[in-house]
């Protein structure tokens, strides 16, 4: 009787997630799937697309300046966030709060707006430059747009949150005795946050990691903005395919290999952590 | 006088207007037990902080074989300490927690493994290296964390209500672990508890803690013996407090006259007092006897049989005196009065003399 419940009830679980099921495969599997199909079908069935792709020297610095720039954006975004996220979840609550408003407010403004706002600061003439040229430490202005330098610097900005959340949630829960029993044990700041605060934060960094290196590996706006276009990344490649070029099948065809490679490192992050958990 | 082991001398914190601790002064000898016992609020917590480095004292200084520890940080004052919390590293094995305080020491692979494994077996944890502390009971996390405290032979070990999270069983189990494990190894210990039972089960002395200052150090059987304030004879023992006024003191003798005209003669007064003051006579319950006949004269109390309850190894039977205060009076099972009492029965209360103290109130 009890298994009969139960088994109700999972059955009427399934009846409400039905219209989200349906939905997710009217317009997400469907259209991936008429993307790969057309992949392999334009100009002509096959796997020359791909063979084009993984190929050409041209689409490997492509493929090499999205890595490159995700890696190293992820890289900084975690250096920023962890003291970020640190002095938020040990701050008295009130300067806490505002701080997590300002946070929070630049990612509500338009992605487009914050961009241009970069390109003001960044360019030739810009705050930064002039700054820097005033102080008397650079004698020429840098060059921070129109390169790798800028998008760098634009999306390390826009993907900021996305980290600071995911690590004040499992900071938040570290229990501050723990970090003074490791005082007394006779650790030091460094071998504190060594050996005890950045192992429990772990699974926070290693979320907030993938969130943040996933999204850069398809994002759009900030690079074609700030980046130029001798310095192209992925998904610019394929709107360029798809808007300017009409070439369906090369733009599917980058557009499932990033899929691929989002997918895989999602099952790398799920094996490794629930290896962990079961242990 | 010699220096002492451990000198807590004068110490004060104050936060804004409150003072958490008021000049706490107390002198500690090497492999000494001694305990702080107090409400929650009293100041023995924070004073226990300023030792492990976690707050600094608004004056005063604490020094260990007289050098002053204040300006050495948390992690070299090379201190134990067992929280009230589990504060386990969640992420490492047993073994490897026990292992922290030699790994961030830098100690050779042998000596930590051979440490590490007279730590555990000192907790009677003998081969439980690799199991994870989530996947242990609250007793066996503090043992734990007791090994974790003592395998670096800290001079100095601090427990802050490390059982306080623990039900009354298993409370008990592990005071008899921490007992054998302070004989064995001869460290210094300083337990912070609220609970008198606790404090007197363990201590060689126990400091009693009130509103930040000390009332009394002592023995367990001399606090119990000798209560210097009303405070430590409220907090140790359990016993009757009747409200009356002195009406005579003769060096630190007193005669206390109750709110219905009746007196009391000879008790000893604790502390200075005057005529006319407010003052409490309190009558130890194991030295107080109900009887049908009056004592001699000043030496027992009239009173009225309000409630009798059996509890087993003795009866409790709730009296009230012609004035009005309640008191509780346990006969023995096999007492001659225990069969024949009656709600309403007219009895009285006699003591043998070190059974009965006056305090004045205030």
């Amino acid at each position: 009787m009890f298994s009969a419940i139960t088994a109700g009830r999972r059955g009427s679980g399934l009846g409400f997630a039905l219209p989200a099921v349906l939905l997710l495969f009217a317009f997400f599997v469907v259209p991936v799937a008429a993307l790969l199909t057309r992949s392999v079908t334009e100009p002509e069935l096959g796997l020359q697309n791909y063979a084009v792709l993984v190929g050409s020297s041209t689409y490997a610095r492509i493929f090499f300046n999205t890595f490159f720039v995700s890696g190293v954006v992820t890289l900084i975004t975690v250096l920023i966030a962890f003291p970020v996220a640190w002095a938020l979840a040990i701050m008295p609550s009130r300067w806490a709060s505002i701080i997590f408003a300002i946070i929070l407010l630049s990612m509500w403004t338009n992605l487009l707006a914050r961009t241009y706002a970069w390109m003001v600061l960044l360019q030739q003439t810009g705050l930064i430059n002039r700054s820097l040229m005033a102080l008397g430490l650079i004698d020429a202005p840098l060059q921070l747009t129109n390169n790798l330098v800028g998008v760098t610097i634009g999306m390390v900005y826009i993907m900021l949150p996305f980290m600071i959340l995911p690590l004040m949630g499992v900071i938040k829960k570290i229990d501050p005795a723990i970090l003074q029993a490791a005082a007394l044990c006779g650790a030091t700041k460094a071998q504190a946050l060594r050996r005890v605060l950045i192992p429990l934060a772990g699974p926070g960094i290693a979320s907030g990691a993938l969130m943040v290196f996933v999204m850069s590996l398809g994002y759009y706006v900030t690079p074609s903005l700030l980046g130029g276009t001798a310095n192209m990344m992925l998904a610019e490649l394929i709107a360029q395919q798809v808007q300017s070029l009409v070439n369906w099948g090369m733009g599917g065809a980058a557009a499932f290999l990033l899929l691929v490679v989002t997918l895989g490192l999602y099952a790398v992050q799920l094996r490794f952590f629930d290896a962990k958990e079961a242990r | 006088m010699t220096t002492p082991f451990l000198h807590i001398n004068g110490i004060r914190k104050t936060y804004g207007p409150v003072v958490a601790s008021d000049h706490v002064e107390l002198a500690i000898s090497e492999g000494e037990f001694m305990t702080f016992l107090g409400p929650s609020g009293s100041g023995k917590s924070t004073t226990l902080y300023i030792l492990a480095g976690f707050q600094d004292p608004t004056a005063g200084d604490i020094k260990l074989r007289g050098q002053s520890i204040l300006s050495t940080p948390s992690h070299k004052r090379n201190i134990g300490m067992v929280f009230q919390r589990y504060t386990l590293f969640p992420h490492l094995s047993v073994g490897e927690n026990v292992a922290f305080p030699l790994r961030v020491r830098r100690m050779g692979q042998s000596e930590i493994a051979e440490k590490v494994k007279r730590a555990l077996a000192l907790v009677r944890l003998d081969g439980f290296e690799d199991r994870m502390p989530a996947k242990m009971s609250g007793g066996q996390q503090q043992r734990v964390a007791l090994a974790r405290a003592l395998v670096y032979d800290p001079p100095v070990l601090l427990m802050d209500e490390p059982l306080s999270a623990l039900d009354k069983k298993l409370r008990e189990e592990i005071q008899v672990e921490i007992r054998r494990i302070h004989q064995e190894t001869g460290v210094t210990i300083l337990y912070v508890t609220h609970d008198q039972e606790e404090a007197l089960r363990l201590s060689d002395r126990i400091a009693i803690f009130n509103k930040g200052k000390i009332e009394q150090v002592g023995t367990g059987p001399e606090l119990y013996a000798n209560p210097a304030t009303h405070f430590v004879a409220d907090f140790i023992g359990d016993s009757a407090f009747l409200s009356g006024e002195l009406a005579g003191v003769q060096g630190n003798r007193a005669a206390l006259r109750f709110a219905n005209g009746q007196k009391v003669v000879d008790i000893p007064l604790h502390g200075a007092g005057r005529q006319g003051q407010a003052a409490d006579l309190m009558l130890r319950p194991e030295r107080v006897e109900l009887s049908a006949e009056a004592g001699a004269e000043g030496a027992s109390l009239p009173v009225t049989v309000q409630d009798i309850t059996f509890l087993g190894n003795c009866t409790a039977v709730a009296a009230r005196t012609d004035w009005g205060d309640a008191m509780t009076v346990r006969l023995n099972f096999g007492h001659p009065l225990a069969g024949r009492l009656a709600r309403g029965d007219r009895l009285h209360v006699r003591w043998s003399p070190e059974a009965a103290h006056a305090f004045v109130r205030g």
